[in-house]
């Protein structure tokens, strides 16, 4: 079933330029193979994960190579080769992380590599998905990279009646999950069916912003192809609105249902995952086939030639940029992710890890380089923030050295979407404030628990 | 990378709006271009240097000021000349260019700058000057009101006439509208202008002009203006004349610019609401009830007051109620 009404989230959001055109209709491509990769010990939250190699081993891809203590997920081989060596590598968002570099010699024969499908999987019960899952290191792929199998191990009370899979791709210029919609929407179907059976759902609703017509189109003609299955799982074309892909506004704009402050989407019975998290269930469950690859949107005004690219986890990002003709002069900005909310890097010798979806090469300065004037109280933030939060407010008590003050306004539930920064005429950097002012809120009610 | 430079490293959002303060400021002052032609034409080319001269005071002032108190220059976001322009558009055409002069640079003084400059100022700049000019000159500000021209290519001629305003609280509305009865109807000559009254004020149809590329712009909601006027139609509506109250004197100036200025006037919808009566309900008693024909002007001013008040009382609803699954 396709929804073609147009839903959305009913409160704030902004309509940046979307920038999509550059690698909208390049199909994704397959990197060609590295000689070398870099595979950071710590590829999201929690603890490292515990090497099972040593310096010297031969590894096939594919093969797990570190693993978790605690509830984070395992690292798998993304080349055959040799460990070269298990040291202290530069890391995208932590300057520095223990990684483990596999090297292979280039005269080498690639092994084209097999994976068994289980003839079961769709009778596969949940416990065992949540293993697979967890075995393949999988982690939510639309940027938070929150290990999945952790994601999908509700709470006991928790009554989740909904699947909401994440297709709207908000995030100006990223087109990733855009052509895994278009190229690949029967792993996406596949793969939301899996996880439907893993939390014991049968309402699936696909959200996808109503820009990406083609999207709607291919999955919608593959959903018909699909088998009869208990579970519906139904299109819903949202409006193109930024934050729509943020969860909070996804369940809002697909199910109606208003997911509380501070609360995860379970309060309202709703389980979010991206659809690129999907597929990768789905190869996790049917082939047992680990998380190796990722699709990166590398694009952006610094690019030469702006790809779709699917990747080898731990490939150098400087690889990708030179595999899309290198990057232009002028180039002064590198976001690991989407421009509103990813992190700006400061170099590209540094490996492609685990939940990075987009490479965007920026010119020019930044929003924050000719400095920030007062608040001139327009209510653009306000009607802005899709939580109803106060940015304006919270900016002015952070420069009047009353941050702790801050958390009438909001300051605990920002999530930082970007909406004021990107709005505020006088370039006031509010989400930096919301920053400033969330520390020091949280530090002085730990304050206030140790002292009671 | 083939990048000398180092990367830029800065904390998210990467792309910002290309709308910025002064942006919005110099569109407000383009916006009113339509009324200050018309004002020089209805009302003769000598209320220009009345309208330069203001502008120049709040300009003056402003970077005096900024050096005085060692702040960066700010002549050129385009606010002192947006105070100074809509300080002079409310002035009546006969007054001289000096006057308005100070009237500007006293509202960017006592009304902006000693307060910190744009962004931290309670009352509306341009008003504090046309209150400082009303208490100061007193004769040249009720009385400059130039007969308008009485039609396309007829000449000026320098005799005053008092407003429709004026005539009807001294005279009631039968004299008013006898006082509008030509250039085809009351309404037609206070929709076009051809009437006494203030230099930006005459004409209806182009400060809608204005205010409609404000809105297109996203640079103003009508939930202010729209408020003013609802105020006002409730406080005169008894009065017998609501529709000459609501089509003349400064209230579209003063709804549409002045009450709507980002920095004086609350930043939440509710607020903005509950303002904008207020200030179209002083403006209805002020004209009905107190010492002058005109009102707008210490309304916004007492309305400007209670800002800090209305966005303490009217913030943004939270949801923070738990919903149930269905």
């Amino acid at each position: 079933m396709v929804k073609r009404l147009v839903a959305t989230f009913l409160r704030g959001g902004i309509h940046p330029d979307p920038h999509k055109e550059a690698t909208r209709d390049l199909p994704v491509v397959d990197f060609p193979a590295s000689l070398q990769v870099t595979l950071p010990l710590i590829q999201h939250l929690g603890a490292p994960a515990v090497p099972l190699v040593k310096k010297g081993d031969v590894v096939r891809r594919g093969q797990k190579i570190a693993d978790s203590p605690d509830s984070g997920a395992p690292l798998h081989a993304t080349i055959s080769g040799k460990v070269k060596n298990i040291d202290r590598h530069p890391h995208p968002t932590l300057a520095i992380s223990q990684a483990i570099v596999i090297a292979r010699s280039a005269e080498e024969p690639l092994v084209e590599e097999e994976w068994i499908e289980d003839p079961n999987w769709q009778e596969c019960p949940p416990a065992e998905i949540l293993a697979r899952v967890r075995e393949a290191g999988i982690v939510g792929l639309g940027g938070a990279a929150f290990p999945t199998w952790r994601k999908l191990t509700l709470p006991p009370d928790a009554r989740v009646d909904v699947l909401v899979l994440n297709g709207a791709e908000c995030e100006p210029f990223l087109t990733s999950d855009f052509r895994l919609m278009v190229e690949r929407p029967r792993e996406v179907l596949e793969g939301a069916l899996v996880i439907a059976r893993a939390i014991d759902v049968y309402d699936v609703r696909i959200g996808i912003e109503s820009d990406k017509g083609e999207a709607l189109e291919r999955m919608g003609a593959e959903l018909r192809r699909l088998p009869a299955s208990p579970v519906e799982i139904s299109l819903v074309s949202c409006a193109t609105r930024y934050p729509q892909g943020a969860e909070k506004q996804l369940v809002q704009a697909t199910t109606g249902r208003l997911v509380p402050l501070r609360c995860l989407p379970s309060a309202v019975g709703v389980l979010v995952q991206n659809v690129a998290t999907a597929a990768a269930v789905r190869e996790a469950v049917r082939f047992r086939r680990p998380l190796m690859d990722l699709t990166v949107c590398v694009t952006g005004p610094g690019v030469m030639q702006p790809r779709n690219v699917r990747a080898p986890i731990g490939t150098q990002l400087q690889e990708l940029v030179d595999f899309c003709g290198g990057s232009r002069e002028g180039t002064s900005r590198v976001i690991a992710g989407g421009p509103m909310m990813g992190r700006s890097l400061p170099r590209l010798d540094v490996p492609l890890v685990k939940g990075m979806n987009g490479l965007v090469l920026l010119t020019g300065p930044s929003p924050y380089t000719g400095g920030y004037d007062a608040c001139v109280h327009c209510g653009r933030c306000l009607e802005a923030c899709p939580l109803g939060l106060e940015p304006d407010q919270v900016g002015v008590y952070v420069e009047a050295g009353r941050q702790v003050e801050t958390e009438t306004f909001g300051a605990l539930d920002c999530y930082e979407c970007g909406c004021c920064t990107y709005a505020c005429p006088s370039h006031r950097p509010l989400v930096q404030f919301m920053q400033v002012a969330k520390s020091a809120v949280r530090r002085s009610q730990a304050a206030k628990v140790l002292k009671g | 990378m083939s990048a000398t430079r180092p990367l830029i490293l800065s904390p998210g959002p990467h792309l910002h709006s290309v709308e910025s303060t002064s942006r919005i400021m110099w569109w407000v002052n383009g916006s009113l271009a339509p009324a200050v032609a018309w004002g020089a034409f209805v009302f003769g080319p000598r209320v220009l240097l009345t309208i330069l001269g203001s502008i120049a005071g709040a300009v003056v002032a402003e970077s005096l000021a900024a050096r005085m108190l060692r702040r960066p220059a700010s002549v050129g976001d385009g606010s002192a000349v947006c105070t100074g322009l809509l300080l002079s558009l409310t002035l009546p055409p006969l007054v001289p260019w000096w006057i308005a002069f100070l009237g500007g640079a006293f509202g960017i003084l006592l009304g902006k700058m000693i307060f910190g400059g744009l962004g931290f100022n309670l009352f509306n700049p341009a008003m504090v000057g046309r209150a400082f000019l009303m208490a100061s000159f007193p004769l040249p500000m009720t009385a400059g009101w130039a007969a308008p021209r009485p039609w396309f290519g007829a000449p000026l001629d320098a005799v005053t006439t008092p407003t429709p305003l004026t005539t009807l609280r001294e005279h009631g509305l039968s004299a008013a509208m006898q006082s509008l009865s030509g250039h085809g109807g009351p309404w037609n000559s206070l929709l076009m202008g051809f009437r006494s009254g203030s230099i930006g004020e005459v004409s209806m149809v182009l400060i809608a002009l204005g205010a409609a590329v404000m809105l297109v712009r996203g640079i103003i909601r009508l939930t202010i203006p729209l408020s003013v006027m609802a105020g006002l139609a409730a406080v005169t509506a008894f009065s017998g004349a609501p529709g000459l109250h609501l089509l003349s004197g400064g209230l579209w100036l003063g709804a549409f610019y002045i009450a709507t200025d980002y920095v004086t006037s609350p930043s939440t919808q509710g607020g903005r609401i509950a303002f904008g009566l207020l200030v179209g309900v002083l403006t209805g008693v002020i004209r009905m009830f107190g010492g002058y024909p005109e009102g707008i002007c210490y309304a916004v001013l007492l309305g400007n007051a209670m800002v800090p008040a209305f966005n303490l009382w009217f913030r943004p609803h939270r949801r923070v109620l738990a919903g149930s699954p269905s």
